[in-house]
C-alpha cells in the first residue's frame, strides 16, 4: 500500500461566440457635458468581468481614462440587445459592439474639436482625455471642453451606437455536416498538465499541481483573465475527481440535495496552479481578444485521467474519478482486449454490452 | 495611459467584497408575496387529477397558477433557432421528471405558500422511467417524449447529427492499430452561490418589472413575452449582475411563472429557490456517453475516427440539440483527423432536463478525445507530446465541417506547456510551428484534406 505520483497532459480548443453564430450584441454610448462617458449594453456580468472589460475597451478606443466610464447593463429599457453571457462571447462579441460604438463617439468628439480648434479632424487624435493636433501637441482641447461645446454651443449630443453580428452558418448537408459559412469565429487554444497523487489503499486522488497555457488572443485585463483561468481550473478539478449529480448514474437515486452531500471543490482541494498566457491576436475580436471563459474547465479532467494512469496504471473513464472507482479499477486490473490490430478498452461500458441491440457501435476492422 | 492590457480593478469589485452589490434577493418591495411550487414527486407519471381549490381558498393565498393560466404553454428555449417547442411551462397531463413544476402559488409568507402547496391534491398514475441512454433505443424501452426517445434533427429528416469526412473504411483498413474506448463524464450542478431568484412588480401603468438573475437579459425578455403573448414593451427585465451562472441561468426558470402570479394577484411576488431545489430541480450539465475508435499508425498518426455520442438531454430538449451540434463540430479536438464518421443522438430520459454549462458540448468531447489520445500514446509507446504536436491542427488543415483553420495555436500552447513543466522536447518537436504542413508533417493521408482559409 503506497501513495503514487503521476503526471498527464491535454491539449484543447474551443470556439469563441455561439456555434454557427447569428448571435447579435449591440451597444450605445453618450457623452455627458463634462466629457464623462455613459455606456449602455445588455451584457449580464456573471462574474466574468464584462463590465470591466467593456469599460476598458471604451476608454481605450475613445482615448479617455478608465474612471471616466460609467457602464450600465441594468435593464432592457435602456440597454440594447445582447444575446447573453454564454458561449465565451461577452468579451469577443459584445466587446466588439462597444468598440464600434466607441469609435463613432471618438469620431464625433474629433469633429467638434476640429470646429473648436479650426483644424481638420483627421489631423487630431485623443490622448488621455485631450484632443491634440498630430505633430503640434500645444494645440489641444480637453474632451470635457469638447463635450461642453457640443452641449452648450453646437446643440449636439455626442453619441454612438455599435452592433456586432456574424451571420448564421447553416448546415447545408445533414449527411456530412458541411456548412455554408464558418460556424465559428476565433478558436481559442489551451493546454494543461496535471500532477496527482493516488493512494492505492483508499483510492483517493489528490490533484497537486496544474500547469496551464492559454492563447487568449489579447489579455484586455491580465488580472481578470488569470482569474477566469484559475477559477475554471478549480471547476475542472471538480469535474475530474469530485462532482456528480447522480453518484450511481444511470440510477437517478442518491442525489445530493445540499452542500454536505454534493462534493463541490473547496479551498482544501486547491492545487498549485501555474498559468502561462500567450497572445496570438484574433482577426475579428476587440483588440485581438478571444474568449476563453468556458474552455477554462475543459483541459483538467483528461490531464487528471492520464495522470491517474501514470500513477497507478488504471484508466478511469467515467467521471468523476472517485476513490470507489479507483479501487474497483485496481482490483479488476482490466487489460484491453486485443484481437488482430484491435485494442479494445471499456467493453463492459459500451452500448454493445448494455443495449439489447437497439443501438450498436460497429468498428470497421 | 493605456486601458487595454492594464490590470485595472474590477468595475464592481469593491461593492462585491463589501456586500453592497444588489442582487435579486436584495430587492425589497413592500407588499411582496412569496412563491412556492408543487413539483412532481416521481420520475414519470400521468396526471389523473389536480385539485387546487383548497389552496386557493386558504387564508393568505392570493393566487394559484396552473397550465390553464399560461397564454402560450410551450415555448422552446431554442425557438429562435427554429427548434420546435416541447416543454410546458407547467405540467399539463404528464410529468417526465422528479421536481417538474405543476402548480405555483403566491401567498403572504413562505409558510402559507408551503401550506398551500401541501393542500393541493395531485393524483398520479406512475409509468416506467428511462435513465440509461444506452437502453433508449431498445424495443422494450419506456417512451419518454412525444417525439420518441431521441431528438428529431432537421425537422425529423434525421434521427442524429452526423459528420462524414474523407474515407473512413480506407483509414481503418490502412491502420496499424485500432484503439477503442468509452468515456462517460457525469452530470454536475452549476452550484451558483445565488440560487434561482426572481422578483416581479406589477406597475401602475400595467407593465411588469422583472428583477432577474438571468445571464441573458434579452433572451429571458423574449421567453417571458412569448409565454405571456405580450409585446416586449410590456416588460422590463432588470438585472445584469448575477451571483454565479455558469450556464444554468440561461434557463428562464422563474421569471414567467412569477409574472403570471403577479398578474393574477395584482401584487409583487418573489421566488427564491431553496438550495435543495437548486440541487435537485434545476437543470444540470448533461451526462454524456461517448465511444471512440481511432485508426492509427505505429508512429502515432491518427488516420481516422469513428465516434458515437449519446447526449443525455433529460426530459426535454432545452439547449441540447445546440450542444450536440457544437460537440460534433469539435470532435477532433485540437488535431487534424482527415477521415471521420460521427453519429450523435440527443437522448431523452426521465432526468431533470440538462442545459448549458461552461464549455457546453465540448467539455465532454475534450475529456473523451484527450484521454483517448493519451491511451493511444500509451498503447503505441509513442511520446504523448509527440503524438499531440504532429497531429496538431495547422494553418490550412480543415475542421470536421471542412472549414480551413486560419490561425490555430495548438503547437504554441503545447510547446509552452512543455517548457512550463520542464519537459525536454526532441529537437524536431521543438522546431515545430503552426505553419502549413510540408515535408514529414504532410504525410500522404493528410494531403487531400488541406484547404484554403481564404475560401470562406
Amino acid at each position: 500500500m503506497a501513495v503514487h505520483r503521476g503526471r498527464g497532459i491535454a491539449a484543447i480548443e474551443y470556439p469563441t461566440g455561439m456555434n454557427q453564430n447569428g448571435d447579435p450584441s449591440q451597444a450605445w454610448i453618450k457623452v455627458k457635458p463634462d466629457g464623462r462617458i455613459d455606456v449602455f449594453a445588455g451584457t449580464s456580468d456573471i462574474g466574468n468581468g464584462s463590465k470591466t472589460i467593456q469599460s476598458q475597451i471604451v476608454a481605450e478606443t475613445i482615448g479617455v481614462p478608465y474612471d471616466w466610464v460609467t457602464y450600465d447593463n441594468s435593464n432592457t429599457d435602456s440597454s440594447p440587445v445582447c444575446t447573453g453571457t454564454f458561449a465565451s462571447r461577452a468579451t469577443f462579441v459584445a466587446g466588439k459592439a462597444v468598440e464600434k460604438a466607441a469609435l463613432k463617439v471618438r469620431e464625433k468628439i474629433l469633429e467638434i474639436a476640429g470646429k473648436e480648434l479650426e483644424i481638420d479632424p483627421s489631423d487630431l487624435e485623443i490622448v488621455d482625455g485631450e484632443v491634440v493636433a498630430k505633430g503640434a501637441p500645444q494645440k489641444k482641447i480637453g474632451v470635457p471642453d469638447v463635450a461642453a461645446a457640443a452641449t452648450w454651443g453646437h446643440g449636439e449630443l455626442i453619441t454612438g451606437t455599435g452592433a456586432q453580428l456574424k451571420p448564421y452558418a447553416t448546415i447545408v448537408d445533414p449527411e456530412t455536416g458541411r456548412v455554408d459559412l464558418p460556424p465559428h469565429s476565433a478558436i481559442s487554444y489551451a493546454s494543461c498538465a496535471a500532477e496527482v497523487e493516488v493512494d492505492d489503499e483508499t483510492g483517493v486522488v489528490r490533484v497537486l499541481h496544474l500547469w496551464q497555457c492559454y492563447d487568449v488572443g489579447r489579455a484586455i485585463n491580465p488580472t481578470l483573465v488569470e482569474g477566469q483561468i484559475e477559477g475554471g481550473a478549480v471547476q475542472g478539478l471538480g469535474l475530474g475527481v469530485l462532482e456528480n449529480c447522480y453518484p450511481y448514474y444511470p440510477s437517478a437515486e442518491h442525489r445530493g440535495g445540499q452542500f454536505g452531500s454534493y462534493l463541490a471543490p473547496g479551498a482544501e482541494n486547491l492545487p498549485q496552479i501555474d498559468t502561462i498566457i500567450i497572445e496570438n491576436p484574433s482577426s475579428d475580436g476587440p483588440y485581438g481578444a478571444k474568449g476563453i471563459g468556458e474552455m477554462a474547465n475543459n483541459g483538467q479532467p483528461p490531464a487528471i485521467a492520464a495522470a491517474v494512469y501514470d500513477a497507478v496504471g488504471v484508466w478511469v473513464t467515467e467521471l468523476p474519478i472517485t476513490p470507489e472507482k479507483v479501487l474497483r479499477a485496481l482490483a479488476a486490473k482490466a487489460e484491453p482486449r486485443r484481437a488482430g490490430k484491435l485494442v479494445v478498452f471499456d467493453e463492459e461500458l459500451s452500448v454493445n454490452a448494455v443495449s439489447d441491440g437497439g443501438i450498436r457501435f460497429e468498428v470497421p476492422a | 495611459m493605456k486601458a487595454v492590457g492594464a490590470r485595472l480593478p474590477r468595475y464592481d469589485g469593491v461593492a462585491h467584497v463589501t456586500g453592497r452589490t444588489v442582487f435579486v434577493d436584495d430587492v425589497r418591495v413592500p407588499g411582496t408575496l412569496w412563491v412556492k411550487a408543487l413539483r412532481s414527486p416521481v420520475h414519470h407519471a400521468d396526471i389523473t387529477r389536480l385539485d387546487t381549490s383548497a389552496a386557493e381558498t386558504m387564508k393568505g393565498v392570493h393566487a394559484v397558477v396552473t397550465w390553464q393560466d399560461v397564454p402560450l404553454l410551450e415555448y422552446g428555449h431554442l425557438s429562435a433557432l427554429g427548434i420546435p417547442a416541447d416543454e410546458p411551462l407547467l405540467a399539463k397531463d404528464e410529468v417526465r421528471y422528479k421536481g417538474q413544476p405543476i402548480a405555483i402559488v403566491a401567498a403572504e409568507d413562505e409558510e402559507t405558500a408551503m401550506a398551500a402547496v401541501a393542500a393541493m391534491k395531485l393524483d398520479l398514475q406512475e409509468k416506467p422511467a428511462l435513465f440509461d441512454v444506452r437502453k433508449a433505443f431498445d424495443a422494450d424501452a419506456p417512451v419518454v417524449h412525444q417525439w420518441g426517445n431521441w431528438y428529431p434533427h432537421f425537422e425529423a429528416e434525421m434521427d442524429r447529427r452526423q459528420i462524414r469526412k474523407g474515407d473512413i473504411d480506407r483509414a481503418f483498413a490502412d491502420a496499424d492499430v485500432i484503439v477503442q474506448g468509452v468515456y462517460r463524464p457525469a452530470a454536475i450542478e452549476h452550484v451558483p452561490v445565488e440560487t434561482q431568484s426572481c422578483q416581479v412588480v406589477p406597475e401602475a401603468n400595467g407593465r411588469l418589472t422583472i428583477y432577474s438573475c438571468t445571464q441573458a437579459l434579452y433572451f429571458s425578455l423574449g421567453v417571458v413575452a412569448a409565454h405571456l403573448q405580450v409585446p416586449l414593451n410590456r416588460l422590463k427585465v432588470v438585472g445584469g449582475t448575477v451571483g454565479g451562472g455558469f450556464g444554468g441561468k440561461v434557463d428562464t426558470a422563474t421569471e414567467t411563472m412569477c409574472c403570471l402570479l403577479a398578474q393574477k394577484s395584482g401584487r409583487p411576488v418573489r421566488w427564491r429557490w431553496t438550495r435543495e431545489e437548486e440541487f435537485l430541480c434545476s437543470s444540470t450539465r448533461a451526462p454524456w456517453h461517448m465511444e471512440i475508435a481511432d485508426a492509427v499508425t505505429e508512429d502515432g498518426w491518427i488516420l481516422g475516427r469513428k465516434m458515437l455520442t449519446l447526449h443525455d438531454s433529460g426530459a426535454y430538449a432545452r439547449f441540447s440539440p445546440y450542444g450536440l451540434t457544437k460537440h460534433s463540430f469539435h470532435h477532433t479536438g485540437a488535431y487534424t483527423i482527415p477521415n471521420l464518421h460521427f453519429d450523435g443522438y440527443v437522448v431523452f430520459t426521465n432526468r431533470v432536463p440538462t442545459t448549458a454549462m461552461r464549455g457546453f458540448g465540448v467539455t465532454s468531447v475534450s475529456f473523451a478525445t484527450e484521454t483517448h489520445v493519451s491511451r493511444i500514446a500509451e498503447v503505441l509507446g509513442v511520446d504523448p507530446w509527440e503524438i499531440r504536436l504532429k497531429n496538431a491542427n495547422r494553418i490550412g488543415d480543415t475542421s470536421p465541417n471542412g472549414v480551413a483553420y486560419a490561425d490555430p495555436s495548438t503547437v504554441p500552447v503545447v510547446k509552452a506547456l512543455a517548457d512550463g513543466v520542464g519537459a525536454k522536447l526532441a529537437p524536431n518537436l521543438q522546431a515545430m510551428t503552426p505553419a502549413a504542413r510540408e515535408g514529414d508533417l504532410l504525410p500522404e493521408h493528410l494531403v487531400a484534406q488541406i484547404g484554403n482559409p481564404e475560401d470562406h
